[in-house]
């Protein structure tokens, strides 16, 4: 296959997002802009610009009409897709580490940073007619997190709760109007990174620090499989249509330097979802790969590295040719 | 008029003005479902230098909201550029493959379990001294220097003749300090197995001299994955300037890919020479 490589970022990616029918691309990057591409051809529709640092996370709800980026400059905004404008901003006391939209696209859920004296807090809001300039005090729903932050969420089934992978590797259910704690479980021994549904939303593949990816029913936050690397996994995600789950990390970003790219350890590494065996690996990325995303046709998938770059793999015929023997 | 521009100025007058080349301005043409542009820029030694991009236009179709989105009009920093990619944003990578690994971890098994059935043959004591039958080699024999030692002397001479009469009888069953070739040995059989393995993939394996020294792994890749799946293959290089050494080796996963592979390359030219193709024969195998 030939990628298609985006290069719009001056700076490590940080999240990357296909839209519900898979056209647009969207992504992050420790620069200030996120980016727009159409999936197909690689052309970059469009920049949001406004942002004043790192964007740590983004989403784009069911109808691609709105997009949610939350960064390091304490605030959350939303763009309009169609023209890239700001709708609008919502300042708050620590950077957004996480957000998302619920699937009705009525509502959204952002976490804060623990930090500048702030605890973490995790805030849901109704974004049907947002006012232009909003605050933390306009929410619905406010949760104090006492302990490790969230560094992960999703939306729970029917948008009645909100699931949070913690630094610690915790992983908690709220209820999205009382913000009551419904579930927990200690899913990790270190940060998790990111989380991602399968195409139901019947289970969520999360990916840790602790070099493990691990998949959890989204209810009872039961441990079904793992995915042993030896390397921190930044990202995971399930293909839509095959039981393959691809994983990519890598070092640190301090340690990044001390490696060479021969050794392998920046490939995208896919795993058998049931018998949790690696059957092949993609090479591409420079750097660890930081955020996966598999089109929701499953025939493509796209990562983001640390290097800045986006890569758009369309699978050759082999990979669909492939069966893994058991 | 792009062509007429040309035309008017001669060389001569391109060299005269040197100092200031003043370059053709860029051209899009569209010609049956592709898009060439034609770009002219500058290089570092200051020549003028063509660069010509051919897009594939396709039509697809696809639902109305996707529709909708793919004529919106750009915006932020995109907002200048033209339909179509930005070749600024958007680069087509070199060629990767995906890697499967399964067959390989299979190789990787096999190996293990020998190891492990030596490993455990170990515990059971393959090793036995000739001079007082313990579990230690002969040369590190407590009873060396012993009386011990002379023992096996007279069993030695009382075995020989019995054992040079009925000769193949004796083969079937190995006794303490008898010589059992390594294919008989217990274990000794999964030895063979894995030789004959590595045989039986040796036929399919095709040797290819006569390659140009240019020719690098991608190169030679292009050249013979077209004849079928390939197991795995290997071209020889210099070891300090990496420069081909004018042959290789390619193992296909099956023989009739490789019967195909020698008839469709042997005597083909490539890269300036031609080349010469056939079975590859083991070193071993020359009698």
């Amino acid at each position: 296959m030939k990628p298609l490589m985006l290069h719009g970022h001056e700076r490590a990616i940080t999240k990357i997002k296909y839209n519900r029918e898979g056209d647009l691309l969207f992504s992050a990057s420790k620069d200030k802009q996120p980016n727009v591409w159409y999936s197909l051809n690689g052309e970059r529709l469009g920049t949001f610009n406004g942002h004043n640092g790192s964007v740590w996370c983004i989403d784009v709800n069911w109808d691609t009409t709105r997009f949610l980026s939350g960064s390091g400059d304490n605030t959350l905004r939303i763009w309009d897709c169609q023209t890239g404008k700001a709708i609008s901003q919502l300042s708050t006391n620590s950077s957004v580490r996480a957000c998302s939209f619920s699937y009705s696209g009525d509502l959204a859920v952002y976490a804060t940073d623990k930090a500048l004296g702030h605890q973490c807090e995790m805030f849901v809001i109704d974004i049907r007619s947002p006012e232009i300039i909003l605050s933390q005090e306009d929410n619905i729903c406010r949760t104090l997190i006492s302990g490790s932050r969230i560094s992960s969420l999703l939306w729970g089934a029917l948008d009645e709760t909100v699931i949070t992978g913690h630094e610690n590797g915790d992983i908690n259910i709220w209820d999205s109007r009382t913000g009551k704690k419904l579930n927990d479980a200690q899913g990790h021994k270190g940060q998790i990174n990111d989380m991602q549904f399968n195409k139901d939303g019947t289970m969520f593949v999360t990916a840790s620090k602790d070099h493990t990816a691990k998949l959890f029913d989204s209810d009872s936050l039961m441990s079904l499989k793992t995915y042993k690397t030896e390397r921190p996994v930044n990202s995971a995600t399930i293909s839509p249509n095959y039981d393959h789950v691809v994983v990519g990390g890598g070092q640190d970003a301090m340690d990044v330097t001390t490696t060479s790219t021969k050794q392998g350890k920046f490939d995208a590494r896919f795993f058998h979802l049931v018998f949790e065996e690696e059957f092949a690996r993609l090479k591409g990325h420079f750097g660890p790969i930081n955020s996966l995303a598999f089109h929701p046709n499953g025939r493509t998938l796209c990562t983001g590295g640390e290097d800045g770059y986006i890569r758009i793999n369309a699978f050759d015929q082999s990979y669909f040719d492939f069966h893994f023997e058991y | 008029m792009p062509a007429n521009y040309e035309i008017t100025k001669s060389w001569a007058d391109e060299v005269e003005d040197e100092g200031s080349i003043t370059l053709p301005p860029p051209t899009v043409v569209y010609e049956n479902d592709f898009k060439i542009m034609t770009e002219y820029k500058l290089n570092d030694d200051n020549k003028k230098v063509k660069v010509v991009r051919t897009y594939k236009i396709e039509r697809r179709t696809v639902s109305k909201t996707i529709a909708v989105r793919k004529n919106w009009s750009k915006y932020g920093d995109s907002l200048d550029d033209g339909p179509g990619p930005n070749p600024a944003t958007t680069v087509i990578a070199e060629d990767v493959f995906m890697q499967f690994l399964s067959s390989k971890e299979e190789e990787n098994k096999v190996e293990e379990d020998s190891l492990d059935k030596l490993k455990s043959m170990g515990d059971k004591g393959v090793v036995k001294c000739r001079n007082c039958n313990g579990e230690h080699w002969t040369s590190k024999c407590p009873f060396k220097d012993t009386v011990l030692g002379g023992l096996p002397d007279d069993k030695k001479l009382s075995i020989n003749p019995t054992a040079g009469v009925p000769g193949m009888g004796d083969m079937n069953k190995p006794q303490g300090s008898k010589y059992i070739p390594p294919s008989m040995r217990d274990g000794g059989n999964k030895r063979g197995d894995s030789m004959l393995m590595q045989r039986r993939d040796d036929t399919t394996a095709i040797r290819i001299s006569n390659l140009s020294e240019n020719t690098t792994d991608t190169d030679l890749e292009e050249l013979v994955k077209k004849f079928g799946a390939i197991h795995k293959f290997y071209l020889a290089k210099e070891k300090n300037t990496n420069v081909c050494k004018g042959f290789a080796y390619v193992h296909y996963k099956t023989k009739e890919d490789a019967a195909r592979a020698i008839n469709g390359l042997h005597g083909h030219g490539y890269d300036y020479l031609i080349l010469s193709v056939d079975w590859s024969k083991p070193p071993a195998q020359n009698n």
